[in-house]
């Protein structure tokens, strides 16, 4: 099942005059278990409207998109119940804090579950549930979600994606705007979400360190096409990066350029500072 | 009473809470210098945007006083105070006005009052200064953040103000954009602009010639990087992560595993030298 993108296609109706090519020809398969994967690329390079196929927010202008065994292609299907699919795949977006606006946490997190129609008990149930899974206690659920941090609305508002308890989960720039430690508390609650219950998770980012610490997949787009696809590692061993927009994780630059200047062998390709770390005494000690 | 300052912005005791629980600004000094670039850091919710939005006349505090160029900001001089500063905000959305990009370049000209030929002269310049020629026409909507983010910067830099204020404005920009706009920023510092810039990226930060770093609403420390970075208690200590090159030294000093060399590159590394 998953995701299967078929030759995918989008154009923006441009002002006057032509269209804006988002996408181009994309083919790509996603698993609905077991995957990480991070979704990659210049700012305007396609990621946006890639992950708004995968629920079926907009619809391909050529080729088709395969959710959960439902066909999406550009001309609308009344047998398809589109909705069930954007329950399928919780889509977060970018700066979902701000789409914050119920008086307490709880009816924050419930305003899914209740559109979707299910029962009051079970929603308020599902938001307790879906609470605890984003690692906030149950003192929060009477919270005023205005007064929370931005970590802490950021979380609120994933919690209220997973009540909906989708099969999988695309975020759009879930770190952005936070501080170092909030990016890693955020990468390590994906993670364990991710451990709990197996669900495919997809995380558009800039942030190439937290791609390769923790992703197991990257998608990378350059001007509306996939230009790579598979482990971060081999991405990274790659030297057109700069062709394709992208920068080096912090710890392969630093790594290299102590090589290059102290004419030391190193294998510069070192996931995190532990590895670098690691490396370095291992060529320092005698 | 007559204050003589030579701080283009100065700000004196500063205090500020959005309700009277907590307060989110505690007793903040600070002084800019005409030209100066100043980076403020400081963990999620420790007050920068407050801080921010108290400076450009957003929010008004509870106590104390912000000064620009020699005028402090009240509510009978907030008009001309205000023309001073231009704030970029981290998320454009919540600023675009416009119903093209043309438009919203405009916008705050049009509150100025500048000639309509001088004005289009002016959004084809800092269109281009931002690459955004070719979207001139095109509905915002289409475009994605960070294209959004530089039409925002083109706006408020149509506008001509001395000081600039950027609240995590760079936070959406994929690494080339961001090198590009830092670069930019750098031309606008030369040309005399006062440059205070909110960021959570340390290597940002050292584009400028200080840094406020700012813990729990108060002023934790306000120094140059190289002498910040001697003190990597003190950088844990405010929640903050220091660059990757100088983790790894740290790391390296602690067991003694480093050598000369070593540590001069990583440290020139680390603190951009």
């Amino acid at each position: 099942m998953g995701i299967r993108f078929r030759s995918v296609s989008f154009s923006y109706p441009g002002f006057g005059k032509g269209f804006y090519e988002a996408l181009r020809n994309i083919t790509l398969n996603i698993a609905t278990t077991g995957e990480f994967i991070a979704l990659v690329g210049q700012t305007g390079s396609g990621k946006s409207t890639l992950a708004q196929h995968m629920n079926a927010l907009v619809f391909p202008t050529s080729g088709s998109v395969e959710i959960f065994g439902k066909t999406i292609t550009p001309k609308r299907d009344k047998k398809i119940k589109y909705n069930d699919l954007r329950r399928k795949v919780g889509l977060v977006f970018q700066f979902p804090e701000y789409q914050l606006f119920e008086e307490t946490v709880e009816k924050d997190i419930m305003f899914g579950p209740l559109n979707f129609k299910i029962p009051e008990e079970k929603a308020r149930e599902m938001a307790k549930t879906a609470l605890q899974l984003v690692g906030l206690g149950p003192q929060y659920l009477t919270r005023n979600p205005l007064n929370l941090s931005g970590g802490e609305k950021k979380r609120v508002s994933i919690a209220g994606i997973l009540a909906m308890n989708p099969d999988m989960l695309v975020l759009d720039e879930p770190t952005s705007g936070l501080d170092p430690y909030g990016k890693k508390a955020m990468m390590d609650l994906f993670r364990s979400i991710r451990e709990r219950t197996d669900k495919t998770i997809i995380v558009i980012t800039h942030d190439m360190d937290l791609v390769y610490e923790y992703m197991d997949r990257v998608l990378v787009l350059d001007n509306g096409a996939l230009v790579f696809d598979g482990e971060p590692d081999r991405l990274f061993r790659q030297t057109d990066l700069e062709n394709l927009h992208l920068d080096h994780p912090a710890t392969i630059k630093v790594l290299r350029t102590v090589s290059e200047q102290l004419g030391i062998a190193l294998d510069v390709y070192q996931k995190d500072v532990v590895g670098a770390v690691r490396e370095l005494r291992k060529a320092v000690r005698p | 009473m007559v204050v003589i300052s030579l701080s283009y912005l100065e700000i004196r005791q500063l205090c500020f809470s959005y309700n009277s629980k907590r307060m989110v600004l505690k007793n903040i000094d600070l002084g800019v210098k005409k030209g100066e670039w100043i980076a403020i850091l400081g963990h999620n919710g420790s007050g920068k945007s407050t801080l921010a939005k108290t400076i450009v006349g957003l929010l008004r505090p509870q106590s104390g006083s912000v000064t620009i160029d020699g005028i402090e900001l009240t509510d009978a001089t907030a008009y001309e105070v205000r023309k001073k500063v231009g704030i970029v905000f981290q998320n454009p959305d919540n600023q675009f006005v416009g119903v093209t990009v043309r438009d919203d370049i405009a916008f705050g000209m049009e509150n100025l009052q500048v000639p309509r030929a001088e004005m289009e002269e002016k959004i084809q310049f800092y269109a281009k200064k931002v690459d955004m020629l070719p979207f001139l026409d095109k509905e915002p909507s289409a475009l994605s953040g960070g294209q959004k983010q530089r039409i925002a910067i083109a706006g408020i830099l149509a506008m001509k103000t001395e000081l600039l204020l950027f609240d995590e404005a760079t936070s959406m920009l994929d690494p080339s954009s961001r090198r590009e706009l830092m670069s930019y920023i750098k031309e606008l510092h030369r040309e005399g602009l006062t440059i205070i810039m909110i960021t959570h990226d340390i290597e940002e930060a050292l584009w400028a010639d200080r840094m406020i770093v700012l813990k729990d609403g108060a002023v934790f420390a306000d120094d140059t990087a190289e002498n910040l970075f001697r003190k990597p208690e003190a950088f844990r200590e405010a929640y903050l992560e220091l660059p990757t090159a100088l983790q790894i030294y740290y790391e390296l000093e602690q067991t003694g595993d480093m050598t000369p060399p070593l540590a001069e590159t990583l440290w020139a590394l680390g603190s951009g030298r």
